[in-house]
């Protein structure tokens, strides 16, 4: 398969799994954000947790494909609460917007407008703002076991475990 | 008129979280692992291209090839559109709509503000998402999966910023039904 289409077959795995899981509902996002409904927090708990185990079996197979993000920390969360007063404000991300759209909500059509205006704007500022705030602080695409010297298997062993037993002890009975 | 009420998911959170992992995992497994908010500067990108190619042929960023020339990452999200169309269809979940219940409980039904603030809030996204070169999907749900030390910082400003949004946004909770209790 051409990377083409590999990215489509993904794709629309990614956009039914959003809109099964419920994180394709704004009404969701929003009820964990005011920790009045924690069907998302626990669902991007599980996400999450089952990515990182799963990615580093792929690892010990010599079959992962990473991508680590560079972490120029003061760009980071400015980028990020930034986002967030977006994100806060609409109950979209990206990933939602787009599927959430596809679902017939008119106004992530209208988030989707919108981030396709952000994006000009990045473009427009990046020469200006970008650029230079991202050589601010700059530790490089740095792993958590590279930062601590604390191996990758105890990463994912320590956080799947701490992780699964939190969500277990805290299920409705 | 009946109460307004947030409609449950259609899995529960262990199996929903369980696919999105599987996504995840394939995804890592095939190519590399997940991200949304790259593409729309790619769309920006072939836009600017079409009015200022000079801009772009000198632009810091944007002259790079990767955004240039749509790839993976770009058919990954024209899938995103086809798989949450086709399961919605599928699973009963299309729906013409104009605000999530949230909204309309705590700031009334208009759509003309609903809209407004969605355009605005998706500005700010996509633009705060580049700025931390990634979003929910790259930065959070990927960067954890590969322990990606900047996904503890984003991670951080991500939810504290939209927690305090909102927390002044949505004050009253509507009805949700059978909601995940803290």
């Amino acid at each position: 398969m051409t990377p083409e289409m590999t990215g489509l077959a993904i794709g629309i795995l990614f956009g039914a799994s959003l809109v099964v899981s419920g994180l394709a509902d704004p009404d969701k996002i929003i009820g964990t954000l005011r920790l009045k409904d924690l069907h998302v927090l626990r669902t991007i708990a599980v996400f999450v947790l089952t990515g990182m185990v799963g990615t580093w079996v792929l690892h010990l197979f010599g079959a992962a494909h990473f991508s680590i993000k560079p972490a120029f920390v003061v760009s980071v969360l400015a980028g990020g609460a930034i986002m967030g007063v977006g994100f806060g404000l609409t109950g979209y991300c990206p990933g939602t917007g787009l599927a959430c759209a596809a679902m017939g909500r008119l106004d992530a059509l209208a988030a989707v407008l919108g981030m396709s205006a952000g994006a000009l704007v990045f473009i427009f500022l990046y020469p200006a703002v970008g650029a230079p705030l991202q050589k601010v602080w700059d530790l490089g695409k740095v792993t958590l076991p590279e930062m601590t010297g604390i191996p990758y298997a105890a990463w994912v062993l320590g956080l799947g475990g701490l992780g699964s037993l939190a969500l277990w002890a805290t299920r409705k009975k | 008129m009946s109460a307004p009420t947030v409609k449950r998911a259609l899995l529960p959170w262990f199996s929903a979280g369980l696919l999105l992992g599987f996504v995840q995992v394939a995804a890592v497994a095939v190519h590399k692992p997940l991200g949304v908010s790259t593409q729309f500067v790619t769309a920006g990108t072939q836009v600017l291209e079409k009015v200022v190619p000079s801009y772009v042929e000198g632009h810091p960023l944007i002259a790079k090839k990767k955004y240039r020339v749509p790839g993976y990452g770009w058919w990954l999200d024209i899938g995103i559109l086809l798989g949450a169309f086709g399961a919605s269809v599928l699973f009963r979940r299309f729906k013409v709509r104009k605000a999530p219940v949230w909204w309309e409980f705590n700031r009334g039904g208009g759509a003309g503000k609903r809209f407004a603030a969605a355009f605005a809030g998706g500005i700010l996204i996509l633009f705060g998402a580049r700025l931390a070169h990634g979003c929910t999907s790259g930065q959070f749900a990927s960067g954890w999966a590969q322990l990606s030390f900047s996904a503890v910082p984003f991670t951080i400003a991500l939810f504290g910023a939209a927690m305090v949004t909102a927390f002044f946004i949505y004050p009253r909770s509507p009805h949700i039904e059978g909601r995940e209790e803290p």
